[in-house]
């Protein structure tokens, strides 16, 4: 009885699965867990142990209106969720700014010399970004994940995430990130409200490095209800020099408004 | 007293009418002035207290306040039937009521957007909406659509909208967060103030699930009573009875005790500082939203009274130099009188009694100047959708003046008359007859 067939198929087979295993193996390997991206995400958002100050202008265009430029200086604490956002155009607005201590955000109005009670959901002045797109991020502590699949965006290999949000409490109910496959990199990240409609895609075509983190230094906020109206970001002068505590005060926004 | 002192001194006004009438055309112009001030502010608190209860829909509001299990304020009722039966238990009579749920939106339409406040209401069932809310377009029919949606003339024309296009709404729930609503509109109605322009209505089920309340709940229910001043009665009973079902109440003694705020304010401030289990309700008047504007009415009347008295400062100069020259001219007048037996007291009581039948004659001739002025100014009819229409009466100015405030003035203008002819009319009476005889003009 020749039984040399049988031994080849045997030993083919078990080459087979040993490949198998092998490339599954790698697959798993090279398959980052949901999780760790949104860790990871939230880590290049986050700087905490170090104070962090930048300047945001924002052009914002909407149809059958000139576009306006809005600039702000923005300084932030991480470690004790403050920030501290300052209005240097336009003209007119001029000194305004939001100061957040813990869960309370306060708006300033030099021209009433008032504070008034704000949000981190609050649109930043007359443009399409939140006051909650220059803080901290939270995903992993705001955020379940629902799936996560593979695509490409533009010529990027993209992981899909889709987010669904913990408590009816987060400014979105559902969000979906578009993150680069071979250095985790948000590129595209979409809002959704509560009944599921998209209301604000947001794109960060550039990255600029600061102490080992990739910050986007170009953010573009489309809003997907307003059809036209979006706001272009652009960030520059950041650093993550010590910011004098009395910055995180009310008097010093009195102070630098007059 | 003499009796015949009073005649003399009318007699001498009538005498000199064209002195008489300068003198009291001053005082009438000076009280004309005082009194519309003191109409208006009368009048004032009342219109803006009513239009207001009319644009809220009520003269007596209760809310419900919670905290999520984030510590998140929510502006909520959640147990509908408890307030109902405090109303039923209050014995609040000839009363209506509207459960209302609000949320600030941005309309948007074909590129274009404006803020607007969405009320939710029983469209369907409100009389109160239908009573108050002309309909230039569209209908009530329509209007009972669970996606209905009425807003103001001016917005629709902002939004260039008309009845059957669908909008969409932007706005926050009551955690906060981001939610979109599609509604069609229902009605374009009459803009009613800018106030009333910045409203929209809504059916309350739609709102509701689209702000994240459950059907049947409610932000606030609005009682319209028959009479805006039996509010503060009403608001008190109803909490009486709110109290004794062992509801949590914001108290509404602490509400007085702030002096730089509002009632309303020093409530809210309290919602600030404190946190408690479950809902606690707070019940309020529009006056106690409106009690800011009653600072207003002090004002006017502290500017009437201050503008009184300057008018006056000047008319008392005139007063008073006059009485002088009338001293002067009657002279050997007074000589005579006094020679034949009148006393000192009584010469000086005749200029006294001039300057105060001049004071009177003067004010209620201002007091009739007023009046005739008030009704005039009454029939002028003012845009509605002028920022004055809030203080206005069904677009009309009106006034009201207590009877005290008037009587307050003329008292206040016969004393500083009185005050202003006194040294004159005490120099006549110092007048020797002899040489008041001797003297020669």
């Amino acid at each position: 009885m020749n039984t040399r067939p049988w031994k080849f198929q045997i030993q083919t087979l078990t080459l087979i699965c040993l490949l198998l295993a092998f490339a599954m193996s790698v697959q798993a390997q090279a398959r980052p867990s949901p999780q760790e991206i949104l860790r990871e995400l939230d880590n290049l958002g986050n700087f905490s142990g170090k104070d962090f100050s930048a300047v945001f202008t924002i052009v914002t265009q909407k149809p059958g209106q000139k576009d306006t430029v809005t600039q702000a200086r923005i300084f932030r604490r991480d470690t004790k969720k403050q920030f501290l956002i300052l209005v240097l155009l336009p003209e007119v607005n001029k000194g305004q700014g939001y100061l957040r201590e813990e869960d309370n955000v306060w708006f300033y109005d030099p021209s009433s010399r008032k504070f008034s009670f704000s949000s981190v959901k609050e649109n930043l002045q007359d443009t399409k970004a939140k006051n909650s797109d220059f803080t901290a991020s939270s995903l992993e502590n705001d955020y379940t994940i629902t799936s996560m699949t593979e695509g490409t965006l533009g010529k990027y290999p993209v992981w899909i995430l889709d987010l669904k949000a913990k408590t009816n409490e987060v400014a979105y109910e559902r969000i979906v990130l578009y993150v680069r496959k071979d250095r985790i990199m948000l590129l595209k990240r979409e809002d959704y409200s509560v009944n599921g409609r998209l209301m604000r895609t947001t794109a960060y075509p550039k990255y600029v490095e600061l102490e080992g983190k990739l910050l986007p230094a170009q953010i573009l906020i489309v809003d997907e209800i307003n059809k036209g109206e979006k706001s272009q970001i652009t960030m520059t002068e950041q650093s993550v020099a010590p910011i004098p505590d009395r910055v995180f005060t009310k008097a010093f926004l009195e102070q630098v408004s007059r | 007293m003499n009796p015949v002192l009073p005649r003399i001194a009318a007699r001498n006004l009538l005498r000199q009418r064209k002195r008489t009438m300068l003198l009291a055309g001053a005082i009438a112009f000076g009280i004309m002035i005082v009194t519309l001030i003191n109409g208006f502010a009368g009048a004032f608190i009342r219109n803006v207290s009513e239009n207001f209860a009319y644009l809220m829909g009520g003269h007596v509001f209760v809310s419900g306040t919670e905290y999520s299990p984030s510590g998140r304020r929510i502006s909520v009722i959640r147990d509908t039937a408890v307030i109902d039966e405090a109303l039923a238990s209050s014995g609040l009579r000839n009363l209506r009521v509207q459960k209302t749920s609000q949320v600030m939106a941005t309309l948007i339409f074909e590129g274009k957007s404006i803020r607007q406040n969405l009320t939710g209401i029983d469209l369907g069932h409100s009389s109160m909406l239908r009573d108050r809310l002309m309909l230039l377009k569209g209908t009530w029919e329509d209007a009972a659509q669970p996606d209905a949606l009425i807003i103001s003339e001016k917005i629709a024309k902002k939004l260039n909208v008309l009845p059957g296009d669908k909008v969409i709404a932007q706005f926050q729930t009551i955690t906060g967060q981001n939610n979109v609503g599609e509604f069609r509109i229902a009605g374009i109605s009459v803009d009613s103030s800018f106030i009333g322009s910045i409203m929209a209505y809504v059916q309350l089920d739609y709102l509701n699930s689209l702000i994240g309340i459950r059907n049947g709940e409610y932000m606030s229910l609005g009682i319209m009573l028959d009479r805006l001043d039996r509010s503060g009665t009403a608001a008190s009973a109803l909490y009486v009875t709110m109290k004794s079902m062992g509801l949590q109440l914001f108290e509404r003694k602490a509400a007085q005790d702030g002096n730089a705020m509002t009632p309303f304010q020093a409530m809210i401030r309290e919602q600030t500082r404190e946190r408690w289990e479950g809902t606690r309700y707070r019940v309020y008047t529009i006056d106690e939203i409106l009690s800011q504007a009653r600072q207003i009415v002090v004002a006017l009347d502290t500017a009437s009274v201050f503008i009184l008295v300057v008018l006056f400062a000047i008319v008392m100069i005139g007063l008073s130099n006059t009485f002088r020259m009338a001293m002067f001219e009657r002279i050997r007048e007074i000589g005579t009188m006094r020679a034949i037996g009148v006393q000192r007291n009584e010469v000086r009581a005749m200029f006294l009694y001039e300057a105060l039948f001049m004071a009177l004659a003067g004010s209620v001739a201002g007091l009739l100047l007023a009046f005739l002025a008030m009704a005039g100014l009454s029939l002028i009819t003012f845009d509605p959708q002028s920022p004055v229409f809030l203080i206005l009466r069904n677009g009309h100015l009106s006034f009201s003046l207590p009877p005290l405030r008037a009587l307050f003035n003329i008292a206040l203008i016969a004393a500083l008359t009185l005050a202003a002819v006194y040294a004159p009319a005490n120099a006549a009476s110092k007048l020797r007859p002899a040489e008041a005889l001797r003297t020669v003009k």
